[in-house]
């Protein structure tokens, strides 16, 4: 369970306090396909970044599984990070010298799993997102989506609580936007892991079994649907 | 650590044209760190040989008043009986030579030289028959033949000669001061002109028979000094203290003085020299450490998103900066290992060949006592030293911009373009 209490988070841009959240409150159950909507500026991603522990709020509290995280410091975070989330990116963020298998075996190698269960993990996770036979390929040599289904298994190789993906589909075609939201469903159903992602797509939000709206820092709408 | 490794190692193959330029760059300053050494440590070797050789022998035997004042070469402060105490250090193993060195007005006349001169001079009087076998004349002979004992001899040094115009069979006068203060005009004929390694001897000699001169200033058989050549192997300092207490163990009427205390000036120099040299190596490693520490800096700045990606997904900084240094380390090892291997390979032809510096001895005095080639010497000390301060120094330049990056908060790592 996440639980986002009055969540207050203002950057500053020169002179100028830009309020990116006033107040935000949101409870996210375990295993939910949760849609973070709104228009660009709206706060989303800060929202996302602040759940994933990534950035610091100025105001209010979150909680995970009943962990204060955002009182948590820097390496308590990392920690936190390492444990229980995984990230998917809109621009995928694929290290470009590592192959398919290199990049999601990584997530694994620092969680010092042993190399036995590495493989086997990697594989199972790589043939799930649909990549089987392309394991040695590097980022370059892969199209967007199956460069974002790497990303996927990346996020998912270590089992994690929660999955983070900031605008999955904003850099691909809508079939294969729709291709990747179908994984991830799958994933979720599968997995029951939670997945949390932002768009502004009316499409990927069709996709959403809740809907959250943002707009100018606050929740403006939270609605449930069959997806 | 495997990942951290292969991590770096795949970047490396990924950026090869600069890992190449860094590496070339790193190279190329070690190579010129090896053989810039070797070539100065050559120079200094042949000029403690050359000095030893052929200006203060090894070791040196003096009145102890003569000490002090040996550079306006004194006359009544010698060495009584000097054949005694040569015979007493030959049973020692010590071979040993007696000289007079005094100054002297050269007068140069026209029937031999063309026109009528006269210049300062210092003079060596020396024991033709014990001389080479302390010093290394020799095989510096050139023309005509080392003079003989008893007779108005002079041998002269080939540069001294070719400022003069001096050829053998040509005619010198010396006007010096005798013992005792009188004066004396000696007539002496250049018999042969030696050419040899150390310029400050070529610049200057002028080489009599002692018995000639001892006769003529009235030196009654001393010398002003006795010349000893050490086993090269041996400890000059311990040979001089065991010398000293042989000759004279209160050191109140002879003193013995190791070749390091006549050569004082020069090695005051050279370790001068070595602190200069030492800031031009500096110098050279700035500008590896700026070649390196840019490379990385515009590495770090192109990956900067990928850092942030590798840090969201729980990868500590420290895992993160380690990644970047090792890359790094592996620009520095690759560069140290071909800068090592050129410098080798450079080092290799100036140990066998040397470098000629003749032209530039003979018109200027660097102070070093060597007179043409220079070669290098082999200093494992020094290739040791150049391969892991490659290495390590490249690791360290990528600290700060690795540090910098990883100041940055996640997100905003995320969002660089």
């Amino acid at each position: 369970m996440i639980q986002v209490q009055d969540v207050v988070r203002n950057y500053k841009a020169g002179e100028t306090v830009v309020k990116a959240l006033k107040g935000v409150s949101l409870e996210i159950a375990d295993g939910e396909f949760l849609s973070i909507a709104g228009p660009s500026g709206s706060g989303k991603t800060t929202l996302l970044n602040l759940i994933g522990c990534i950035d610091s709020l100025d105001g209010g509290e979150i909680t995970i599984d009943g962990v204060p995280v955002s009182r948590m410091d820097k390496h308590a975070k990392t920690e936190f990070r390492r444990n229980n989330l995984g990230f998917i990116f809109q621009t995928y963020n694929l290290i470009p010298v590592l192959s398919a298998y290199e990049n999601v075996s990584f997530v694994l190698s620092i969680l010092n799993v042993p190399e036995r269960e590495i493989k086997e993990r990697t594989m199972m996770i790589l043939q799930e997102v649909g990549l089987t036979g392309m394991e040695d390929r590097r980022p370059d040599r892969l199209s967007g989506g199956q460069q974002q289904r790497i990303a996927i298994a990346r996020a998912l190789v270590k089992n994690p609580k929660i999955v983070l993906a900031d605008e999955p589909t904003a850099n691909l075609d809508s079939k294969t936007g729709e291709e990747i939201l179908r994984l991830m469903q799958e994933m979720n159903r599968k997995y029951h892991t939670t997945f949390i992602f932002s768009t502004h797509d009316r499409m990927v939000m069709d996709y959403a079994r809740r809907l959250v709206s943002l707009h100018d820092g606050q929740v403006t709408g939270d609605e449930r649907r069959e997806a | 650590m495997r990942f951290i490794i292969s991590l770096a190692f795949k970047n490396l193959m990924r950026y090869k044209r600069r890992t190449v330029i860094t590496a070339v760059a790193i190279a190329v300053g070690l190579m010129m760190y090896i053989f810039v050494d070797s070539l100065l440590l050559g120079a200094e070797y042949e000029s403690m040989r050359n000095l030893r050789w052929y200006e203060t022998s090894s070791a040196r035997i003096m009145h102890t008043d003569y000490r002090e004042d040996r550079r306006l070469m004194p006359l009544d402060v010698s060495i009584e009986d000097p054949y005694s105490i040569i015979s007493q250090l030959e049973q020692a193993g010590y071979k040993a030579a007696p000289r007079i060195m005094f100054a002297a007005d050269l007068i140069l006349h026209s029937e031999d030289f063309g026109e009528d001169g006269n210049m300062a001079a210092q003079v060596t009087a020396v024991d033709p028959n014990l001389d080479n076998s302390v010093f290394r004349f020799a095989d510096t002979l050139v023309e005509g033949r080392f003079c003989e004992p008893g007779t108005n001899e002079v041998v002269i040094g080939s540069w001294f000669a070719e400022d003069i115009g001096a050829e053998p069979g040509y005619w010198i006068t010396l006007v010096t001061r005798g013992n005792g203060g009188f004066y004396e005009a000696m007539d002496m004929q250049i018999v042969g002109i030696v050419d040899c390694p150390n310029p400050n001897v070529n610049r200057t000699l002028l080489m009599v028979p002692i018995d000639t001169i001892s006769d003529y200033l009235a030196m009654e058989g001393n010398a002003t000094e006795i010349n000893i050549a050490l086993p090269e192997s041996e400890d000059s300092g311990k040979a001089v203290e065991r010398i000293q207490d042989m000759i004279d163990p209160t050191g109140k009427s002879l003193v013995a003085v190791s070749w390091e205390e006549l050569a004082h000036d020069y090695i005051a120099l050279a370790e001068a020299k070595r602190g200069g040299t030492g800031m031009i190596l500096f110098l050279v490693f700035i500008i590896a450490a700026v070649g390196i520490s840019n490379t990385m800096l515009m590495a770090i700045f192109e990956r900067i998103r990928e850092l942030g990606m590798m840090r969201a997904l729980g990868m500590n900084d420290r895992d993160i900066q380690w990644a970047f240094m090792v890359e790094a380390g592996g620009i520095g090892l690759l560069g140290s290992t071909a800068g090592v291997l050129l410098g080798v390979l450079m080092n290799l032809y100036l140990t066998v060949k040397g470098i000629n510096f003749g032209r530039f001895m003979r018109d200027m005095d660097m102070g070093y006592r060597i007179q043409s080639s220079i070669t290098g010497v082999w200093s494992l000390g020094t290739i040791v030293t150049a391969f892991f301060f490659g290495t390590i120094l490249s690791m360290a330049v990528a600290y700060i911009p690795t540090r910098r990056a990883l100041k940055m908060d996640i997100p905003s790592c995320l969002r660089h373009r």
